[in-house]
């Protein structure tokens, strides 16, 4: 394994042609990584790049970019995340997906910075990466199975406990718009449905073993600044309680400050979340701690219950936005159900938050009485109903019933029942744990996010609390701008997010320069990252988006939760899209101009503006 | 002389101690050249750490058909003397913890030295789950876990 020019990276992608059942080691194109990181970063480039306009997301022609960052596969805490960029069949946007767990850093150790799979097999077939050995094997004996008994399978037919496997479900096989890819049981590229563009690739599995070392270009500063961050992470109170609790730990502030999805986004606060909460899950369910590799967290949590109904249930999880989506969103509390429904959408292999979003509509529809009983096969679809929820969500994965509804996604499913209104996204994509009139900020990252409604893409609420300015439209455009360029870093980084309550942005570009031997100041760094979303931005103005689909549903912009902390708030959302593409240097319609391309050295990309 | 123990309910699978042991021998942080292995098994929600437990009579030392394997007698570790190794892999099969491992590119033996006295491993794993302990009281924490667990 030779020292690349830039340290941390492998040196080679593989790019898969799965109509010509052939593949091709390419050399990995460093400009890339020193211009835009790795990872997220370049998969933006990769797709704006390489996808023409306009194709059908479930179409051969669509492509699943996956990319690791230059720090995965060292020593560097918290370096496992893994990206996937597709264009997403359920918002029809741009998008990109983060996987913790093992799979990043084994594809280090195999000697790939990235995968491309292009085009579609004839038949269910899965890609075998043994270091520089690659098959594409066929995928017929564990097609159809669930998520967990593929991965199994695949490790006894490869002989190797220790294969790392990234897997889809049914639910990507039957192209369910927001079907994940499930990696180690129970982590996922969760978000935009790139299980169902690998689906309609046939595509069932990726398995990757790997041998070899990543170099980095000063191992010794390294080394120190690892031994810096452990030191951080064991003093810091966030980093002990989610080792402690889980990311659960959540649940009762924001429930407590009332911007927690319940019922649909009609309340933001439940008398009963504390039934769900991170200390409940803590005494009376958790009996062991799963972190992701290189990192000393451990806020994974292996949960059991013995279920009169459903037997012995384990699972890893819920994590904090699985429980609001799933849980309190639905109104179901009862972890006999909480837990089976977790257990079904993973092992169908379905996004745990546009699930929950979407159930939570059809419960909201059944109320209301536009569901009728006929509709749902007799079952009593009403918010609380635990049993409802975990009937429902499995005929979700099998597409039967009113799940072959529910499968296309939250948005499309309100539009086919004439309520369009009552679902809560943005592009398609299911808001997260955070009903955004606790947070203005929150409600424009979901207006703006580059991947429909995300609140990763600006998860701005921390510092809005910490100003007390939650309630405030004013200045949040700065705020989204600065956050999400920060995100950016991060993700194209491959650390966990979870690092960056901890880490300083100095002493991240600190690692990726001990790492890489790139210095970069924070001002270059920031830039970068708005880089990095202007492409992803420039991707959906070619696809046609613009404000018209910047937009929050009317239940955020004309009504306010009854009682609680955000009793009477609404949004304003124009103010907040004026003030971010002002400062965003873009048209009041949402695009970047001309000059602001020009002036961030994305002038090749100005045709799509004009 | 002390003793590696593992409580497995307490490992979180990061594999700390991989990358740290392998940085320690190796000069470089590379899971596949560390001593100490982390197993997970999905199906039943563990991770096994698999160490050398520093028999007595270790058989791995026996088993060698060129002595290459040695004791040290003050720590118990396990010594490879790289020159007489011929990566027959015998001692692999003779240890009752298949806790040694081969370098993946000399094809030779890799084996626990406990780091002389001071294991690395221990000292980095977050989580608590190994200890480096007198050898007397080393069944102890075996027989803690059984009550606490009883899974």
């Amino acid at each position: 394994m030779s020292q690349n020019q830039m340290g941390g990276l492998a040196g080679k992608i593989l790019r898969v042609n799965l109509t010509s059942h052939s593949y091709r080691v390419e050399t990995t194109n460093e400009q890339y990584f020193r211009q835009y990181i790795g990872a997220r970063g370049v998969g933006a480039k990769m797709l704006l790049d390489e996808l023409k306009a306009c194709i059908d997301p479930l179409s051969p022609e669509n492509k699943l970019i996956f990319l690791t960052g230059p720090t995965e596969g060292t020593i560097a805490p918290g370096a496992n995340k893994i990206t996937v960029t597709f264009k997403s069949p359920l918002t029809g946007t741009y998008s990109f997906s983060l996987c913790g767990g093992s799979l990043g850093p084994e594809l280090k150790f195999a000697g790939y910075d990235g995968i491309i799979i292009e085009g579609k097999a004839e038949k269910p077939c899965y890609l075998w990466i043994d270091d520089d050995k690659i098959e594409i094997r066929s995928a017929e004996n564990i097609w159809g199975k669930l998520t967990h008994k593929a991965e199994d399978t695949l490790r006894a037919e490869l002989k190797d406990p220790a294969v790392k496997i990234a897997v889809i479900g049914p639910a990507g096989e039957n192209l369910n718009r927001y079907a994940c890819i499930q990696h180690d049981y129970h982590r996922e590229f969760g978000r935009g449905g790139c299980g169902a563009v690998m689906g309609s690739k046939n595509l069932k599995a990726i398995a990757v073993r790997g041998k070899n070392t990543v170099y980095a270009h000063d191992q010794n500063a390294l080394t120190q600044i690892t031994l810096q961050v452990y030191e951080i992470l064991a003093k810091h109170p966030k980093a002990n309680l989610r080792k402690a609790q889980g990311t659960c730990e959540m649940v009762n502030g924001i429930n407590d400050l009332g911007f927690l999805a319940v019922r649909n986004f009609n309340d933001g606060n439940s008398p009963l979340a504390g039934k769900v909460s991170g200390t409940e899950m803590k005494d009376n369910y958790v009996f062991g701690d799963v972190s992701c590799f290189g990192c000393p967290v451990a806020c994974g949590k292996n949960c059991i219950i013995e279920s009169p109904k459903y037997g012995k249930i384990k699972i890893e999880g819920p994590e904090f936005e699985t429980m609001a989506l799933v849980a309190t969103n639905t109104c179901v509390h009862d972890w006999n159900y909480i837990l089976k429904a977790v257990d079904i959408i993973d092992q169908y292999g379905m996004d745990t938050i546009t699930c929950g979003g979407t159930v939570a509509l059809a419960m909201e529809c059944y109320e209301k009485g536009i569901l009728t009983d006929k509709d749902t096969n007799n079952i009593k679809l009403n918010f609380g109903n635990g049993e409802a929820l975990c009937q429902l969500v499995e005929m979700i994965g099998k597409r039967e019933g009113i799940g072959d509804i529910l499968a296309e996604g939250l948005k499309y499913t309100a539009e086919k029942w004439g309520v369009p209104d009552l679902a809560m996204h943005s592009k398609g994509s299911s808001f997260a744990a955070y009903d955004p009139r606790g947070a203005k900020g929150m409600g424009l990252t979901y207006a703006v996010s580059t991947k429909g409604a995300h609140h990763m893409f600006a998860p701005t609420f921390g510092v809005e609390l910490a100003q007390n300015n939650r309630f405030e439209e004013r200045g949040k455009g700065t705020l989204v701008k600065e956050n999400q360029s920060f995100m950016a870093i991060v993700d194209s980084m491959s650390l966990c997010s979870s690092m960056r309550f901890a880490l300083s942005l100095s002493m991240q570009l600190d690692i990726i320069r001990s790492i890489t031997g790139i210095a970069l100041s924070e001002t270059e760094a920031m830039e970068i990252g708005e880089k990095i979303v202007t492409l992803e931005k420039l991707f959906n103005v070619r696809e046609g988006f613009s404000r018209k689909d910047d937009t929050l549903p009317p239940r955020m912009l004309k009504e306010s939760p009854d009682n609680g902390p955000c009793r009477g708030q609404s949004i304003n959302l124009d103010v907040m899209l004026d003030e971010y593409y002002d400062v965003m240097g873009w048209d009041r319609e949402g695009r970047p101009t001309p000059s602001s391309l020009d002036k961030m050295g994305l002038g090749p990309y100005k045709d799509i503006v004009v | 002389m002390k003793t590696l123990v593992v409580d497995q309910s307490k490992c979180a699978g990061c594999r700390i101690c991989e990358l740290w042991c392998s940085l320690q021998h190796e000069q470089v942080a590379n899971p596949a050249l560390s001593r100490i292995k982390i197993v997970r098994s999905h199906a039943n929600y563990f991770c096994l750490p698999v160490t050398c437990t520093q028999c007595v009579n270790p058989p791995c030392v026996s088993s060698c058909p060129n002595q290459a394997l040695s004791q040290d007698e003050q720590t118990g570790g396990i010594l490879a003397d790289l020159e007489k190794c011929i990566g027959c892999r015998k001692c692999l099969k003779a240890c009752p913890n298949a806790a040694i491992s081969f370098h993946t590119q000399t094809r030779k033996a890799i084996t626990c030295d406990l780091c002389s006295g001071r294991p690395i491993c221990v000292t980095r794993c977050p989580m608590g789950a190994l200890q480096y302990i007198d050898s007397a009281y080393a069944h102890r924490p075996s027989l803690e876990n059984i009550a606490r667990h009883n899974k």
